[in-house]
This record gives structure tokens, C-alpha cells and sequence, in this order.
């Protein structure tokens, strides 16, 4: 086997030893300690040693800890202060820099008397030798140093390399030269964050299929997120367990809605110009005021809708961004999450047209295999769950929801005829996925290792 | 979503066939129930709000006669009244729907009572509102002796002997002491008189929504039931009482209709609505010929008839409260025909793709930042007082608050970045060093829009290490005013959050767009964050807008 120069040479000598250390081989070769991991790398890379790592503890002298070895401990300078004549308090304390750690440790000693401002020394004082000085030069440390702060403890790693048999055996060759092989150290980066990143790239693929960006506020009204979504004021979804009401601001300004908001309440009470019948109940203003936390993103869409007019149309919008649901935190729920929200809107679109957006995005993201099923959603008819293959598990997953909007939802908030085909899909398990996570919460929790060494994603 | 159990041989008996697993698993989800299997015989389904009439083994059972078997929709019929239920105007304060059936000569079991119980169950949870706005009761007439009566009494007006219990109670004691008045009692927390049903000898049958008599328990010996539902909404009263008694009639029984107040319950007949089939095919972007549709709706037990103009007029039976438009019935026809079956068109329209202006700005800015060094951070939105005021040791001033938070950690929106990044540094504080982090994203702002919050853009940035300082975040703006050409017009200041002398605010065009400054002693104690830390927060809006002009 060829070797560069400083990997043969340490081979040559590990044979020699058995094993050692990279300090001693740096010693022992005369090049530098970078050179001689690089090489022990190598050697280990192509099986000739293995590296194991100590972790050596090593106690040494703070600068404090030096004074004292110089100049004596505080308590002890101070006992031969008294010894010489000096025993007002003020005068010692300003004599000596730590004065008040010197009188506190040499009362504990016991080795002075404080009275009316004079010190003493007891009998103990007048035999006193300075121990911590002693102990100190001859390093015999005790968890007093420590708390003094006189002796700082380090971990040292220690790299011992052992030669392995292939090691001893193998026939090797020294050539001389630049090794362009040999590892180096991967330098620190700057880098995005691997969920934005997936972020990024799905965006990218709903712009390349021509849709425009939609995005809007966290704060919406319950006429937005809820009723103007045909969804009545007394379904489950509405409760408190599931979404964030807010105390402040609590409640949106309806009458800033314009006619929408009578069009919103035909629909719910009965149907209005839309064809339907309608829920049959009393529809209250009051309660579509209330404001929330978007609980999905469809919110945004059912935003955009509103501001659309005739000769906007054919037109199709996408989003992708966070809603909020009232859910206690753990291993797969968070109270917030993504959601890549679409639609488009038309005089003349089909459910098939909506496979086809659907499709067509999921290939670009890297999913071949989707299906669509029925599912329901008070705000879509042809309610479409959208399920991928997993191979490896045979199991169909989900994910996200899609689907036309009813009437009911479409004419209140364009105030004409038309077809929307929307959806609401997920993005989390993506990333999941890609830095192989199984907790949903560290993606929130921005680990420095995870950030780095997650590799980018695109699809594959 | 509403789950129910189900034993597989029971469904194939009621269905008339033997279906493989398979079948059941692939096949039956397409229905719009998702089908999954637990153990032995044991399925799982999981219903949609929608379908309440698929929360039993024979609701199921039927609607797959249809899609699986393709059989002719069932047709209910019903004996004239012979019995009487009189509503006192008492109950029009507290509980003011109600209706009932009898269904005489069923065969019942453990088994299936135990179905029926479950899907009586899950319609109180669902359709119900947890028994607020429907509850059903079931009961053995035997020992019961109509007319009955419907009115409220005082608490402590009748006594009788509740289910689970041995002795008479009256109806205050029962909210009081019995599971089910303590569990269901909050539905009659603002009334003085409580609703119940009595027969002509006085006897109660039930205390709705609470509990019933347990003289009229149903036991595998009963044949002869009455079913009564009690509610605030006349719909969801007839629609749970059409559910719940063909349910008996699919176990053999035959259906007697009571007078409630003067009219015939359960009203058998279905609603009918009109189908256009052109406007089908456009919807649907199937081509299906009306004789097609036709077949595919009576798939779903629907009933067609073509009228003269071309159209459709489509019968709905009573139990199917979901349809309230013909938008309903083209889903049905396109579930028939299977949503696989519809084959993905190409899309066609035409238009440009475009990145809203402040999206692709933040694009930019996050490529400077990690050009800088940095790390992209990924927070939370959601934050709390304590972190984005208390941490930073400055006065609450105001943020978009939760009213029903689980947990205060996550109780507000955030209004900074900031925090949220030194929550960053605190998670890696045994990390390597030095760190630098950066994130761009929204904050919300209470202000004077339609809601009163509205989103603003921040970019913020933060680096710690042994000798990091002020000049480290101050030369990250100057990469900012390098790349992006805007001028960034430093303002010495005073933080709360920053080292006094250490701080400034930052101006662009004059506006104010952010602070810089390194963190105060205080802050970094409170994050446990044992080296120095300075950073910078911009409000992404005025750099862009300096940027682009």
C-alpha cells in the first residue's frame, strides 16, 4: 500500500510502539499535531489503526491561584500583618487587596479575635503556617481551591492510536508528495435552515407553474376563517379546544366587509341566490366578529377570493405559511403549522382539472405515486383527501386536503358565479423526513448540529 | 371525526354477502368512510359529520347494498299513528324539538343493542353536540301505557328510578349525584324546570338529555320499542329520530309512526332536488351520459327521475340531512364513479408566476445573511409575555393575545424576533462557539386594520461567543449596506435589553427601522447564556422600500 510520507512514518512507528498517543508521536516525528491527526485519520480510514478517545481531567492554577503561590494566601498575609504590629481592621483591609476573604478565612481557622475594631491573634494565629500555599506548589488540590476559585479544572481529549493487524501486516511503501486525499477539517458556514429551505423549493415549483403568491395576517376574523367557509357558528371545528380566540384584538370590524357579510348570512340561513338551502338557523354578526388565529390557511385564500373581480379570472393563487390550532404540545402536535394553500378560480374547472394541479405539483416535489379520496370539509363538494404511496411501508399517507368550494363559499365572496378548486397541504412531514426527525418540535428548535449537517433538499 | 367498531360478519349479514378484506380496506374507504381493520372481525370506520347516518353497522350496511351490490335504493314505509306524544308549552324555554317512533317486532341481542347504543352514543357526540342540541332515548314499551306527555317540571316536582340505580330520585338529585346528570347537567345550568317525557299513568320515561326510567330498559328480550328524540333544532330532532329508527327497521322491525303535537314523526318522505346534468358533466369534467349519472346516484341509494326539460329531479331519503345543494349530488355521482376513475386533465390556463415583492426582498435577505456566516434560525410565532417582554427586562406593550391558551408559552403572538433567536442561544449554550443566528419573518402589530393585528416583516440577527461585541452585529449591517446599497443612519440610544452605551437605533431614510446593541448583563443572565451576545433587529419593510426607490 502507498502511503504519504507523515502516515507511513507514524504506521512505522505505531508498529514499533503498539499504540501511543498523537501528543507522543508528535513528539516522537517532529511535525506538528494537525499533521499527525491528519495522518492517524488516514491510517484509520483505510483500517491500518483505530483512534480511541480519553478524556483526561486536569487541574491547574487560576491567576488567583498563582498569587497565592507567589505572595502567600490572604488570611496567611494577613496573620503576618498582625505578627509585625498592624492590627486596626481598616488598616489591614486597605494593606491587602482581598481583605475581606483574609479575616473571613482566618476567623475560620480560628486563627484571630476582631474586638472593637483591633485584630487578635488567638493561639492557633501564633503558630499558623500558610497550608494552602503549601498545598497549592505542590499540587494537592482540594475542593476548597475549587471554591476559592484558586484551581480551574479542564478536560483534556486524548487521541490514542493502537495499530490494528491489518496495520502490522500490510506491505507499505512511502512516496513522496502532496497526499490530495488525506481529510480536512470541514470549515464553520453560514447555512439556511433546512425547513425553510424545503419552504423555498415548494414555492419555487408553485410559481413555476404559474401561480401568483397570496399571503396575509395571523389575525382573522371568524368571518374569514369560518363562516365566509360555509362552516356554521355551532360546528365543533368553531370551539375553544380547537382554535385560539383572541382577548385582544377581540373582535374584527364587519361593517368593513361591505355586502359581503349579508351574503355570508343568506348562505347560512338559507342558501340566499347560491341554489342551496342553506344550514336553517339564525346567523349572528356578532360571533363572525370574533377574532382568531387563522386556524388554517384557507382563511388567506377565502381572503383573496374576496378581492378578486370578473375580469381577474382564469387566475390562480398559492401560499404557503403558518395557521394555529388550540392543541397541547408533544412529539407530533404543535400549536402551529404549515400549510401550502392553492386555488384557482374559473368559469369553466373541473374536479379533474384539480388532479391535475395536484399531480402535477406532487411529481415536482418528488411524489409519484398520489392518490385522491373522498373525505368531507364543510367548505368543499368533491372533498379530496390527497394520500401518498409509501413504498417501503405499503401504507398510503396523508397529505393534505383539497377540494371545490361550494357555491355557498364562492358567490358570497366573488359576488358572481364561478369555480374555485383549492387545497390545503401539508409540508411538515417533508422536512421530518429530510433531517430524519421524529419529534415535530425539533424543527422549531434550531440545533446547531441538525442545522449543519442536514443535507439540502431537493427532490430525488 | 367520529370512530365506530364494527364486526365484520354482522355488516356481511346485514349486506346479504361475504366481502374480502381487501375489498373492505381498498375499496370501502371510497365510499367517503374510511375503513380500517383492528383485529379478527373487528373494523374500525371513521365517519365524516356529513354521514351521521353511517354510524352504525346497518347505516353502513346500506349504503353499501348500493355501492358495492348496486342494489335498487331501500324504500321505508310506515303504520299510520296509533299513539299520541302532546307537547306542553312548558319546554319551549328549555328544550322545545321533539319526536318519536315505535318499531315493533325487532330481534334484538347483546350485540346488536350494543350497536344500537353506539350509534346513539356517537350521534349525541357529532350531530348532537354532546347531547346539547339532540339526545335520543331508547325504550322497552311493555310496561308503558300511552299517551305520553312532554313538559318541564320543578326539580323536585317527580321521582323515578334512573338507569345504573336502585332507588327513585328526583330529577335535582339525579344532576346531583348521578354520573350522567354531573357529566350532561351544564345543558340545563340556566333553567328552573327540567324536560320529561311521561305516559298516561304517570310514569317517567325519560329526564332528556339526562337519563331514562330503568323500568323501560332495553334488554335482548325486547321486540316492541319507542324512541323518542328531544332537541333545540326540529331538524337535527327529525333527522337523528329517521336515523335511529330505520336502524331498528334494518333489524327486522316494523315502523308505527306516533302523532307528536298533532303531525305524524318520522316524516318518511324525502326531500327532492333538482340535478342538472350539464352542469354535472362541467363540474365534474366527467362525460357521463344521464343514464349513467342515473345508475350512479341510485349507487348512493338516491332516486332519479328525468323530468320533461332534460333534467333531473332526485329523491334524497329522510336520514341524509347533507344535501343542500345539487353540488351534493354531483359529489355523490363522482364518488360512485370513483374518485380514481376521474382522469387528471393538463392544466391549461396561462399565467405568470409571481413571488409577492416582500417575499422575494426576504429571499434576498436571507441569502446576505448566511453569506455573513450566519445560521437560518426557524422559531415559534407563538411566544409569551414573559419571553418577549420579561426576558428583555421592558414593559409590556402590548401584543396579540390568546384568550383560551393551553399554556402560557404559547399565550401570545410574538412582537420581536429577538427573544425568540436567544431562545436559539439558549438551547445551544453547550454547543460550539462562536454562534450566529438570523431568521426573517413576521411578527404581528396591533394597530388600526380591519382585525386590529396586522403581519410586518422583521429581519434579526444575533452573535455570541468569548469575544463577541456590539462591533460584530454593527459589522453584519454594514454586509447589509454593502449588498443592498441603503444607507443605515446609527443613533445612539438606551434599550432596557442592551449595555447602556452599547446601544443604538437604527434610521433608514430618516424612519425608523430597528435597534443594534449588545445584550445587558441582566438579559443574558435570564437566558442563562454564559458569554456576550450583541444583535440587530430591522423592520424588513423600510429597508425594502429604501431598496427599491
Amino acid at each position: 500500500m502507498e502511503l504519504p510520507p507523515k502516515t507511513y512514518d507514524l504506521l512505522a512507528l505505531l508498529r514499533s510502539e503498539n499504540e501511543l498517543y498523537i501528543g507522543d508521536a508528535e513528539n516522537e516525528l517532529g511535525i506538528p499535531h494537525p499533521s499527525v491527526n491528519r495522518a492517524a485519520l488516514e491510517l484509520e480510514d483505510r483500517g491500518l489503526a483505530e483512534i480511541n478517545e480519553e478524556q483526561e481531567v486536569r487541574e491547574h492554577l487560576t491567576d488567583k491561584g498563582e498569587r497565592v503561590v507567589e505572595r502567600g494566601s490572604p488570611e496567611f498575609r494577613l496573620v503576618k500583618l498582625v505578627r509585625g504590629g498592624e492590627t486596626g481592621v481598616g488598616k489591614i483591609q486597605t494593606e491587602l487587596e482581598a481583605g475581606d476573604v483574609a479575616i473571613g478565612k482566618a476567623r475560620q481557622r480560628g486563627w484571630i479575635d476582631i474586638k472593637d475594631g483591633e485584630v487578635s491573634l488567638t493561639e492557633q494565629g501564633r503558630s499558623a503556617e500558610d497550608e494552602v500555599r503549601a498545598e497549592l506548589e505542590a499540587e494537592s488540590f482540594r475542593d476548597e481551591h475549587h471554591d476559592r476559585g484558586l484551581v480551574d479544572t479542564e478536560i483534556d481529549t486524548l487521541r490514542r492510536v493502537s495499530v490494528t493487524d491489518e496495520g502490522e501486516e500490510v506491505e507499505i511503501e512511502r512516496i513522496e508528495g502532496f497526499n490530495v486525499t488525506a481529510p480536512a477539517t470541514t470549515p464553520i458556514t453560514g447555512k439556511r435552515h433546512f425547513y425553510r429551505q424545503i419552504i423555498d423549493e415548494a414555492r419555487r415549483r408553485w410559481l413555476e407553474m404559474g401561480f401568483q403568491e397570496m399571503n396575509g395576517d395571523y389575525t382573522v376574523s371568524g368571518l374569514l376563517n369560518f363562516d365566509a367557509l360555509f362552516t356554521p357558528q355551532d360546528h365543533p371545528a368553531r370551539e375553544l379546544h380547537d382554535t385560539f380566540y383572541l382577548e385582544n384584538p377581540s373582535e374584527s370590524d364587519t361593517t368593513r366587509f361591505g355586502d359581503m357579510v349579508g351574503n355570508i348570512r343568506s348562505a347560512h340561513e338559507d342558501g340566499g341566490d347560491t341554489g342551496s338551502r342553506g344550514w336553517r338557523y339564525d346567523w349572528d354578526e356578532k360571533e363572525a366578529a370574533r377574532n382568531v388565529l387563522r386556524t388554517h390557511t384557507t382563511a388567506v385564500s377565502a381572503e383573496k377570493l374576496a378581492e378578486l373581480d370578473e375580469e381577474d379570472l382564469p387566475a390562480k393563487f398559492f401560499g404557503v405559511s403558518r395557521a394555529f390550532r388550540n392543541e397541547t404540545v408533544d412529539a407530533t402536535h404543535l400549536p402551529e403549522f404549515y400549510q401550502s394553500d392553492g386555488i384557482v378560480v374559473g368559469k369553466e374547472l373541473s374536479f379533474r382539472d384539480l388532479k391535475g394541479y395536484l399531480e402535477e405539483y406532487f411529481s415536482r416535489m418528488g411524489f409519484e405515486e398520489i392518490r385522491i379520496v373522498p373525505t368531507y370539509y364543510p367548505y368543499t363538494e368533491m372533498s379530496a383527501e390527497v394520500q401518498f404511496h409509501n413504498e417501503e411501508e405499503e401504507e398510503w399517507y396523508q397529505l393534505g386536503g383539497s377540494g371545490m368550494f361550494r357555491p355557498e363559499v364562492v358567490e358570497p365572496l366573488l359576488g358572481f358565479e364561478a369555480t374555485v378548486l383549492a387545497w390545503g397541504l401539508g409540508i411538515g412531514r417533508i422536512a421530518m423526513n429530510a433531517a430524519d426527525l421524529s419529534d415535530i418540535r425539533e424543527l422549531y428548535r434550531n440545533d446547531i448540529e441538525t442545522i449543519e449537517n442536514t443535507e439540502v433538499w431537493l427532490p430525488r | 371525526m367520529a370512530h365506530i367498531q364494527i364486526d365484520k360478519r354482522e355488516f356481511e349479514s346485514l349486506l346479504g354477502e361475504k366481502v374480502s378484506e381487501e375489498r373492505l380496506s381498498e375499496d370501502a374507504s371510497m365510499l367517503g368512510a374510511h375503513w380500517e381493520h383492528v383485529e379478527g372481525p373487528k373494523w374500525d370506520v371513521e365517519v365524516y359529520p356529513d354521514r351521521p347516518d353511517l354510524l352504525s353497522v346497518e347505516g353502513l350496511a346500506r349504503a353499501y347494498r348500493g355501492f358495492f351490490l348496486e342494489q335498487d335504493p331501500e324504500q321505508y314505509d310506515a303504520e299510520e299513528p296509533r299513539i299520541e306524544l302532546s307537547k306542553d308549552s312548558s319546554v319551549e324555554e328549555v328544550r322545545p324539538c321533539i319526536g318519536g317512533a315505535v318499531v315493533k317486532g325487532v330481534r334484538l341481542s347483546e350485540k346488536i343493542i350494543n350497536g344500537l347504543i353506539q350509534l346513539q352514543e356517537k350521534l349525541h357526540e357529532t350531530s348532537g353536540r354532546r347531547r346539547e342540541k339532540i339526545a335520543i332515548g331508547l325504550h322497552d314499551m311493555t310496561e308503558l301505557e300511552p299517551p305520553f306527555t312532554y313538559r318541564a317540571v320543578r326539580p323536585e316536582q317527580v321521582e323515578f328510578t334512573p338507569l345504573e340505580r336502585e332507588e327513585e330520585m328526583h330529577l335535582g338529585r339525579i344532576l346531583d349525584e348521578h354520573e350522567k346528570g354531573q357529566e350532561y347537567g351544564w345543558i340545563l345550568d340556566e333553567h328552573d324546570k327540567y324536560p320529561v317525557i311521561e305516559d298516561s299513568a304517570g310514569q317517567v320515561l325519560s329526564f332528556p338529555p339526562i337519563i331514562n326510567n330503568q323500568l323501560t330498559e332495553v334488554s335482548p328480550q325486547t321486540t316492541d320499542l319507542f324512541v323518542d328524540v328531544t332537541g333545540t333544532s326540529q331538524e337535527a330532532v327529525h333527522r337523528a329520530l329517521c336515523i335511529m329508527s330505520l336502524a331498528l327497521v334494518e333489524r327486522g322491525g316494523d315502523l308505527e309512526q306516533v302523532e307528536v303535537d298533532g303531525r305524524p314523526a318520522p316524516n318518511l318522505s324525502p326531500e327532492k332536488h333538482e340535478l342538472d346534468p350539464d352542469y354535472l358533466r362541467q363540474v365534474s369534467g366527467l362525460e357521463l351520459s344521464t343514464q349513467e349519472i342515473k345508475e350512479r346516484l341510485e349507487m348512493m341509494c338516491l332516486r332519479p327521475q328525468e323530468t320533461d326539460d332534460g333534467g333531473l329531479e332526485v329523491e334524497v331519503p329522510c336520514y341524509r340531512g347533507d344535501v343542500l345543494h345539487q353540488y351534493d349530488l354531483i359529489e355523490d355521482v363522482v364518488i360512485a364513479h370513483g374518485y380514481d376513475n376521474a382522469e387528471a386533465s393538463e392544466p391549461d390556463i396561462h399565467q405568470h408566476g409571481d413571488e409577492k415583492p416582500v417575499e422575494e426582498f426576504s429571499r434576498v435577505l436571507r441569502d446576505i445573511m448566511v453569506s455573513s456566516g450566519a445560521l437560518e434560525a426557524h422559531t415559534h410565532i407563538l411566544s409569551s409575555e414573559e419571553k418577549q417582554f420579561g426576558s428583555l427586562e421592558r414593559p409590556d406593550s402590548g401584543a396579540v393575545r390568546m384568550r383560551n391558551p393551553l399554556t402560557e408559552d404559547y399565550s401570545i403572538v410574538r412582537k420581536d424576533l429577538l427573544p425568540e433567536l436567544l431562545r436559539a442561544l439558549h438551547d445551544n449554550r453547550d454547543s460550539r462557539f462562536p454562534q450566529r443566528f438570523f431568521e426573517v419573518d413576521d411578527v404581528a402589530e396591533l394597530d388600526d386594520s380591519v382585525t386590529g393585528a396586522s403581519n410586518s416583516r422583521r429581519l434579526a440577527y444575533v452573535v455570541s461567543g468569548e469575544d463577541m461585541d456590539y462591533t460584530d452585529a454593527r459589522r453584519v449591517l454594514h454586509v447589509l449596506e454593502r449588498d443592498l446599497g441603503v444607507y443605515l443612519d446609527l443613533r445612539e440610544a438606551e434599550m432596557p435589553f442592551h449595555v447602556d452605551g452599547r446601544s443604538a437605533q437604527i434610521l433608514v431614510d430618516g424612519e425608523r427601522a430597528g435597534n443594534v446593541g449588545q445584550m445587558s448583563e441582566q438579559v443574558l443572565e435570564n437566558w442563562e447564556l454564559n458569554r456576550p451576545v450583541a444583535g440587530f433587529e430591522l423592520e424588513v419593510e423600510v429597508l425594502e422600500e429604501s431598496f427599491r426607490c
